[in-house]
């Protein structure tokens, strides 16, 4: 790890001389607010009144620092329903503390926290959607997964999975229609940009208004391709069940960076470990996929700014095909890798060794001159830049609020990265950089992908150097994991790992039994996605797609 | 100079026949008008269904079609097949004789400007259709109908996509169309003649030697500045990357085709590619010198240039972002036309010293 973590100027409340999260001290700064306090792998949690959500995540926030809410956990229980609000520091994101709103059974009824930190309003929206808690005083509180006309809520405990969903006709809302904050004007247009829209890359359906070429109002609306990733999680023992779905989310080529989401929060419930050897694999392979994924992004920014017949697109594809075949080689697959276990991974590299090494090397020995070409083509040509430079502006503390991760917030010059924050894997034993630019626009968010595709081959390399020289006897893949695991109950965790598009995280509840309790994915693509009203109002259609574009969204991610 | 004796296509054929008076006039004009047609629309089937994904494929390191026939070329067979028997989905509430008269309009504008193109001879055969004293002023005139065509097409669809083509088209033919004549005219400057036969045979004297190989005075050397306003505003008026605003894919969708199926669909991209082909031939006759070249006959030389002009379609299609609506006005009206009227100044103080 070579840049140093940054130390907050003025030290929190909360924060003890020697760095670390001193929580007496938080319960103390929100003193009568606290009900009741909670342990949490992760953090502690303190529990409060349904009334008092804002007051405390705006305390939280304001003089504890907590100004990230990674993400919003909602589930029932037996006796009471439960929001959970995850809150870390976007300097360190170490420092967590879940914030835990249980509300009655017969009124599931919680003060919004949308109000203190803008994220929390889709998170919200999922929470009612699939659990049934309602928020009071949420701008906007309405299904954003499922259709209006769901009947009932599919994550609750009496959801009867067998009833047949009957929406006569009359009730049944038109998606299309048409829903925005603008009102009708004579000078005004809606468009549906979507669901089928050679822009969206996937079914995303974006509610437009525009006046003239200008976009006046936003609405993205998700959901087309909502799979019910979280309950067929539930559904599955935590050995060996769950870890194919990852694959499925963010299903660019970024598998094994999903898988790893999983694997950590997993092994930290359970307390696994897992041998260094297979940490480095781990590091390997996660960041090829780092490399394809953001090829894929680029190559598909290209598109939406070149035209259908761009030569980059095209020149993407071809090196992703490259990733691939290493990927191929060590875990025999090309997109669904599976290659994680809890514990380790499914097998060592290919024989013969040397080959593969090889051709690892070759590959990204290869990718300077790659990324050249890149950026002759893209960031060099001034037709480019004058399409994209200070269009989509992004300002961080909009980022922050709408808890962007990942390349879209490193874009807006936000200095976030849980691989060297929250350091996991192998990569703090590792030398390289976490890339940021103050640009805050379309420009710059292609920027940061170009050159972290640099960093991560030169992770790879230092990770190749390193499993050449492994000892042969030392070889371990896999530790010790029991055939079945059982989690002690009712033992909860919120982990996150640096995925392709940002940061993508966890939450498990575990309730004694082999499979989770509440299985909730925090999507770095759902989070980054809201910001595109910030990104494109006031801006020219063309703008529109481009913010979108530099987005990088994967939609099999942002609707689960 | 005195005003040059051509022996047009239809006056050949009248000749070859033996038939004379106003109806053998008529009927060899016809034939001639067949003649010509074919040619440009056989151009049109090759370029648009076989070379466009060819050369798009060298650009992106692919193969592109080689199943069907040498080198893949009878899929021109197979797709002309595939898109006349598509279903004709008309939607519901278009605008029924503007929405069904669009592609023809479009289709027709275009091939109407060959009329008067001299494309060099073949066989001893002239394949002019017609040489008007106004043979330039004709073919700007009857190209720009594309735009009535266009704005029909995106207004009668009833979908805001084809309406938002619709307008932008409209809006970058305005901008562009002015300093495509202006720079036109600065041709017609040097040359002293609307008629296209003329400015050809203008550029066929020898500018000047250097070590034995005669450089002509084709308009694009002696101008090159013309040339290149020219060829930017050309790509305008086709359509093409990096002003393909109004066709847009990842924008809106397909602009103001985006409602257009089967035969009207065929119409459509017919229309844009013979368009990019008498833009071609447009350069071709006023900057590089028409017909001219040696060893092959006239018109092959006329044909390989106006190749050359499409494949540099094709090439910034592959190369070249498309650029904002905003920032095509504004390059159109600030940098275009001022350009176009920089250079018809120049040319006319060159014009006036000079001659």
């Amino acid at each position: 790890m070579s840049s140093e973590t940054v130390t907050p100027e003025v030290a929190d409340v909360g924060v003890a001389a020697n760095g670390d999260l001193d929580y007496d001290a938080i319960e103390e700064l929100l003193g009568g607010y606290v009900i009741d306090r909670e342990s949490h792998v992760n953090a502690e949690g303190f529990v409060i009144r349904p009334d008092e959500v804002e007051a405390v995540l705006s305390t939280l926030k304001d003089e504890a620092g907590f100004d990230h809410c990674a993400s919003v956990s909602a589930q029932e229980y037996p006796d009471r329903y439960e929001t959970i609000y995850h809150l870390r520091k976007f300097d360190e994101p170490t420092h967590e503390v879940s914030v835990v709103v249980p509300t009655p059974r017969d009124e599931p009824v919680s003060q919004s926290g949308a109000g203190v930190f803008d994220t929390a309003e889709w998170h919200e929206r999922e929470a009612y959607d699939l659990v049934g808690v309602e928020y009071e005083n949420h701008p906007d509180l309405r299904r954003i997964l499922l259709p209006e006309t769901w009947q009932g809520h599919p994550l609750s405990l009496d959801y009867d999975q067998d009833q047949p969903q009957i929406v006569p006709l009359r009730e049944h809302a038109n998606p299309m229609e048409k829903r925005t904050d603008v009102p009708d004007q004579p000078d005004t247009m809606f468009v549906n940009i979507g669901p089928h829209h050679p822009a969206t890359h996937g079914v995303l359906h974006v509610k437009t208004v525009l006046d003239g070429e200008q976009v006046a109002d936003v609405d993205p609306d998700i959901g087309y391709l909502h799979r019910c990733e979280e309950q067929m999680c539930q559904q599955g023992t935590y050995r060996h069940q769950i870890m194919p779905y990852p694959d499925r989310w963010d299903y660019i080529s970024a598998g094994i960076l999903n898988e790893w989401a999983y694997a950590r929060a997993a092994e930290d419930l359970a307390d696994i470990d897992v041998p260094e050897y297979a940490q480095v694999l781990r590091t390997m392979g996660a960041e090829l996929c780092r490399i394809a994924a953001h090829l894929l992004a680029v190559g598909t920014f290209a598109l939406d700014i070149y035209g259908d017949f761009t030569a980059i697109f095209m020149y993407a594809i071809r090196d992703r095909e490259d990733v691939q075949n290493i990927l191929e080689d060590l875990t025999g697959q090309r997109l669904m890798f599976n290659y994680l276990r809890l514990g380790g991974v499914a097998w060592d590299v290919p024989e013969p060794r040397e080959k593969f090494f090889r051709n690892v090397r070759e590959f990204v020995d290869s990718m300077p001159g790659r990324l050249e070409e890149y950026h002759n083509l893209l960031t060099g040509n001034e037709l480019f830049q004058m399409r994209v430079v200070d269009t989509g502006i992004l300002p961080p503390e909009e980022a922050k609020s709408y808890g962007a991760t990942g390349p879209v917030a490193r874009g807006s010059g936000i200095d976030y990265d849980l691989r060297r924050d929250d350091p996991y894997g192998y990569y703090d034993e590792l030398d390289w950089d976490v890339i940021t630019d103050e640009g805050e626009d379309n420009f710059a968010r292609a920027v940061v992908r170009l050159k972290e595709m640099e960093e991560s081959a030169k992770i790879i390399e230092q990770c190749v150097d390193l499993l050449e020289d492994w000892d042969e006897e030392d070889r371990e893949i896999q530790s010790n994991v029991p055939r079945t695991l059982k989690p002690d109950p009712d033992t909860e965790i919120y982990r996150a790992v640096e995925g392709a598009k940002g940061e993508l995280g966890i939450y498990i509840r575990s309730d004694g039994t082999d499979k989770p309790a509440r299985f909730k994915i925090r999507s770095p693509c759902f989070c980054n996605l809201q910001t595109l009203p910030v990104m494109a109002e006031g801006e020219y259609v063309p703008d529109m797609i481009a913010a979108l574009g530099s987005l990088d969204i994967v939609l099999g991610e942002v609707d689960r | 100079m005195g005003p040059l004796q051509v022996t047009t296509l239809p006056e050949s054929i009248g000749d070859l026949l033996g038939i004379g008076g106003p109806l053998g006039e008529f009927v060899a004009g016809i034939i001639a008008a067949a003649i010509v047609g074919t040619i440009m629309l056989g151009l049109v089937a090759v370029s648009g269904i076989w070379a466009k994904r060819k050369i798009t494929a060298a650009f992106t390191d692919r193969i592109a079609v080689n199943r069907i026939g040498p080198f893949g070329l009878f899929v021109i067979v197979a797709d002309a097949v595939r898109l006349l028997s598509k279903e004709l989905i008309v939607p519901e509430g278009v605008d029924r004789p503007a929405w069904d008269l669009a592609p023809l309009v479009l289709a027709a504008s275009a091939l109407l400007g060959f009329a008067v193109i001299p494309m060099g001879s073949l066989f001893g055969l002239n394949f002019q259709l017609a040489d008007p004293e106004i043979g330039l002023a004709f073919v700007f005139a009857v190209a720009s109908i594309a735009s009535l065509g266009l704005i029909m097409a995106g207004y009668a669809s009833n979908n805001k996509y084809s309406f938002l083509g619709g307008l932008r088209a409209v809006a970058q033919n305005l901008a562009y169309e002015i300093p495509l004549v202006l720079t036109g005219v600065s041709v017609v400057l040097f040359a002293g003649t609307l008629q296209l036969s003329e400015i050809v045979a203008a550029q066929q004297e020898t500018l000047l030697t250097i070590g034995g190989v005669a450089i002509p005075a084709w308009f694009a050397i002696v101008n090159p500045f013309a040339f290149v306003l020219f060829l930017a505003a050309n790509l305008a008026e086709v359509g093409r990357n990096p002003f393909d605003i109004p066709e847009a894919p990842t924008e809106i969708v397909a602009g103001y085709q985006t409602e257009y199926s089967s035969v009207y669909f065929v119409l459509m991209y017919l229309g844009e590619f013979v368009h990019i082909f008498l833009g071609g031939a447009i350069v071709t006759t006023l900057f590089l010198g028409g017909p001219a070249g040696p060893v092959l006959p006239g018109l092959v030389w006329f044909i390989i240039k106006m190749w050359a002009i499409f494949f540099l379609t094709q090439w910034a299609r592959s190369a070249v972002p498309r650029v904002r609506i905003d920032q095509l006005i504004e390059i159109g009206w600030k940098g275009l036309l001022v350009g176009a009227f920089a250079n018809l100044f120049l040319t006319a103080a060159i014009v006036g010293v000079i001659a």
